[in-house]
């Protein structure tokens, strides 16, 4: 949680808050987080990253005879060289230092980083399949471009750190910012001062990196469980604290404001369709479109309702 | 075995006994995975932490109660990293050598321009670089090798290679395993190659370069190499990016099936450190500066893998260096995980940047050792001699050394495909005389003397002659040459 305030713990940060052993990071709108990272290639046309090496499988091999042991590498679909930043469920994208132009873009979260941090106490990092996840809806890739080879300069970050990247065509540099608006699939793009719109629809659905837990019954402390695991915490807090999203502290049993809708009662089935189905019905004060469906198996839903029943005692 | 077990025991007390050993806090719930550390000018020491934060703090006394800010953000496994000044850092990440500046003064970067970039990248997890400044504006760059336990991208940064995605660890982009240099504009060259993964570089006082590796393969142990231009120092798959390589040749095929020739083409180390007695896995080597109250002018070596800092003691033979090694530390609250170190500008203080995470058992931070008192009762200098070694206490010793007080063993090591090699080809070096230089010198002359071999010293018990224990009793020289 990037807007975890460290000044609570006594030791002061003059400035901003670093990152955490929170695998799901998030930035705000107004105010991005940006990391580098192996990023996912979530299927690109090939020939948008034009300006990369080509790799190819390589014979599997033995450090102990020294020799080919038959079967080959497979290959991982990552972007190595990319920065992604994230204005929180508003917008997230990947901006490629090696092709210098806009990847891809989508909304609803950011990365899951589990398969590659690892988890606090352990930092295991999954072996052949350590690629952060993406979690959230994609809906705009970029398109072959025919150009000459480009150059990464840098990047500015202005005083709420959005960044405006430079590069090089030839001898002609050029900036580009990008920004979230206020509606679903779209964002603005900024090239030299020229400001387009654009807009995208929904490629695919991801929901970060599936953490296999086994709940053998549905409890509230396996709905803890998960609540950590998939990095709720990120827009729902649970002690009543603001967020992205509505915070879990007394919110089972109570009435809820619905933005163009009757309100309703946060019962176990309007609890387990808001995580199966959150763009149903819109709680008051947060914008639509905001949290991606996700996938849970029964039992860690019913642990989640569990849970957040827990926290309205 | 029981030999070894009581000889920890009796020298760890002693080891730590000398140095005060403090865990330096971060701010709570940040991971504390110290990628690099430098001190700017003015004495903020910056730590650049290994998913991208950028932190930078005055030391203060207490070890709980830095001061720490968030200086930049967005590097991917930073692991090299020079404090230009207060506002300004440069840093080596996975993919490139990125400047971060503070234009504005609000304490934090605003401005991220490519300092230099042309080294590959090919998607492996493993690909971590450091750096040593020339100080003269430019830089020596370690680019390490990937591993076999994790995949390439399909896609990726630079060039390609089929010959160097071959073996254990592997250089298939551009310059992995090479040591770059980087001129003051941020114009890189190769330097010299056949790195496996040169953890940590250094320039010392001198203007010597020197780098350890990890043991591994085609590194029988853990060694200290002396760089020099053009040289190529063992690990074969970084030789595809040697222009004088043929280009049609797969170097870990030739020299699996030629070790001759690989002796014959590779720089040998100028110390080989014994894996499990001494260093694990060699971090950044650094000399101890002149004012620091203990070796000043050695070198340390941290261990990544242990809970030690080796001490490296070298000396010049027929033109080129080699030397002994032993512990500097071990133990007393040092936590594993060693692999940068720098000195306090008063030289009285050491910190040590510690982070394994993703390979052995947890073992991040930042740690700092002050020595309590005068320096320890040890081995100072260690030198070779055409029949022996000269040997000399750093105290006069309580009574002279007899032949017994001293056992020598000699053994070689092959490097090769396989993960480590053993000691080889053991030999027994009986002492055939002690000399008594002076009252801190002695002079020892061995049976079947032969350079190109690592020799074991295991000191009997000894007390200096103002009644301490030695710190040591286990030592290792690499004669690759006799004078």
């Amino acid at each position: 949680m990037r807007a975890l305030s460290l000044t609570l713990f006594g030791i002061t940060l003059a400035s901003a808050d670093p990152l955490t052993f929170n695998t799901t990071p998030l930035g705000q709108k107004d105010r991005p987080i940006i990391l580098r990272t192996y990023v996912p290639d979530p299927g690109l046309d090939p020939a948008v990253l034009s300006n990369h090496g080509e790799a190819s499988k390589s014979p599997k091999y033995s450090p102990n005879s020294g020799r080919d042991v038959g079967g080959e590498y497979r290959m991982m679909k990552v972007i190595p060289a990319a920065i992604a930043v994230n204005h929180g469920p508003a917008l997230s994208y990947v901006w490629d230092t090696t092709e210098c132009r806009l990847l891809y873009s989508w909304q609803g979260g950011f990365l899951d980083l589990y398969p590659y941090w690892g988890e606090e106490n352990r930092g295991g990092r999954r072996s052949f399949d350590y690629s952060a996840r993406l979690v959230g809806n994609l809906f705009y890739m970029a398109q072959p471009i025919k150009r000459e080879k480009p150059a990464f300069i840098g990047y500015d970050l202005s005083d709420q750190g959005v960044p405006t990247f430079h590069y090089k065509l030839g001898d002609t540099k050029y900036a580009e910012t990008i920004l979230p608006n206020d509606r679903q699939y779209s964002f603005v793009i900024n090239q030299d001062s020229k400001k387009s719109t654009i807009k995208g629809k929904l490629i695919s659905k991801h929901q970060g990196f599936d953490r296999n837990l086994k709940i053998k019954s549905a409890t509230a402390k396996a709905g803890q469980q998960v609540f950590g695991a998939y990095g709720c915490v990120a827009c729902h807090s649970a002690d009543g604290s603001k967020g992205h999203g509505p915070s879990l502290k007394n919110l089972a049993g109570s009435t809820r404001p619905i933005e163009g809708n009757d309100p309703v009662l946060a019962d176990a089935a309007y609890l387990t369709e808001s995580i199966k189905n959150p763009n149903a019905k819109t709680a008051q004060g947060y914008p639509p479109g905001y949290m991606p469906p996700y996938q849970l198996k029964d039992k860690e839903i019913e642990s989640l309702v569990l849970y957040i029943q827990s926290l309205a005692k | 075995m029981k030999h070894a077990l009581l000889l920890i025991l009796l020298s760890t007390p002693l080891l730590t006994a000398s140095y005060k050993v403090e865990d330096i806090k971060f701010p709570p719930g940040v991971p504390p995975e110290v990628g690099g550390i430098d001190f700017a000018p003015d004495g903020t020491l910056f730590a650049v932490l290994r998913r991208g934060d950028v932190m930078r703090a005055r030391p203060a006394t207490d070890p709980t109660n830095w001061k720490w800010e968030l200086f930049a953000t967005g590097f991917h496994n930073g692991c090299g990293i020079d404090a230009v000044s207060h506002d300004k850092v440069r840093v080596t990440q996975m993919a490139d050598f990125t400047e971060a500046t503070d234009t504005n003064n609000d304490g934090i970067a605003d401005q991220y321009r490519i300092f230099a970039a042309g080294w590959g990248l090919s998607g492996n997890y493993h690909e971590t670089n450091a750096i040593a400044e020339d100080g003269k504006g430019g830089y020596y760059i370690a680019i390490g090798t990937a591993s076999h336990n994790g995949p390439t991208a399909e896609h990726t940064l630079g060039e390609y290679s089929k010959f160097g995605r071959r073996g254990r660890n592997f250089a298939s982009v551009k310059w992995r395993g090479c040591t770059l240099y980087c001129d003051p504009n941020g114009k890189l060259s190769p330097f010299c190659f056949g790195f496996r993964m040169h953890n940590g570089i250094h320039q010392d006082s001198a203007g010597n370069l020197w780098c350890g590796d990890n043991q591994g393969d085609w590194r029988a142990t853990t060694p200290l190499y002396h760089l020099e231009k053009g040289n190529f120092y063992g690990h074969p798959s970084a030789l595809v990016w040697d222009e004088r390589w043929p280009e049609d040749k797969d170097p870990l095929h030739t020299y699996r099936e030629d070790l001759e020739a690989y002796n014959k083409h590779r720089t040998w180390p100028s110390v080989q450190i014994p894996h499990r007695e001494m260093n694990r896995s060699a971090g950044e080597p650094f000399e101890i500066p002149k004012n620091f109250p203990h070796f000043p002018g050695q070198m340390l070596l941290p261990d990544n893998n242990s809970k030690r800092i080796t001490r490296i003691m070298l000396e010049k033979v027929n033109g080129k260096f080699q030397g002994a090694c032993t512990h500097f530390l071990d133990g007393g609250g040092l936590r594993s995980g060693n692999h940068r170190i720098r000195f306090s500008s008063d030289q009285q203080k050491l910190y040590v940047g510690q982070t394994v995470r993703g390979w052995g058992k947890e073992a991040e931070g930042l740690q700092r050792i002050t020595p309590n008192g005068k320096e320890p009762f040890d081995i100072t200098a260690f030198n070779i001699t055409p029949r022996g070694f000269k040997i000399t206490f750093n105290r006069e010793l309580e009574r002279d050394l007899a032949e017994k007080d001293l056992k020598f063993k000699s053994f070689t090591y092959q490097s090769k495909w396989t993960y480590g090699s053993p000691q080889e080809n053991t030999t027994n070096n009986k002492v055939q005389s002690v000399k008594h230089l002076s009252a801190k010198t002695v002079e020892v002359k061995l049976d079947r003397f032969k350079p190109g071999r690592v020799y074991q010293l295991d000191l009997k018990e000894l007390k200096s002659k103002d009644g301490d224990e030695i710190q040591n009793r286990l030592f290792y020289y690499t004669a690759n040459q006799l004078p």
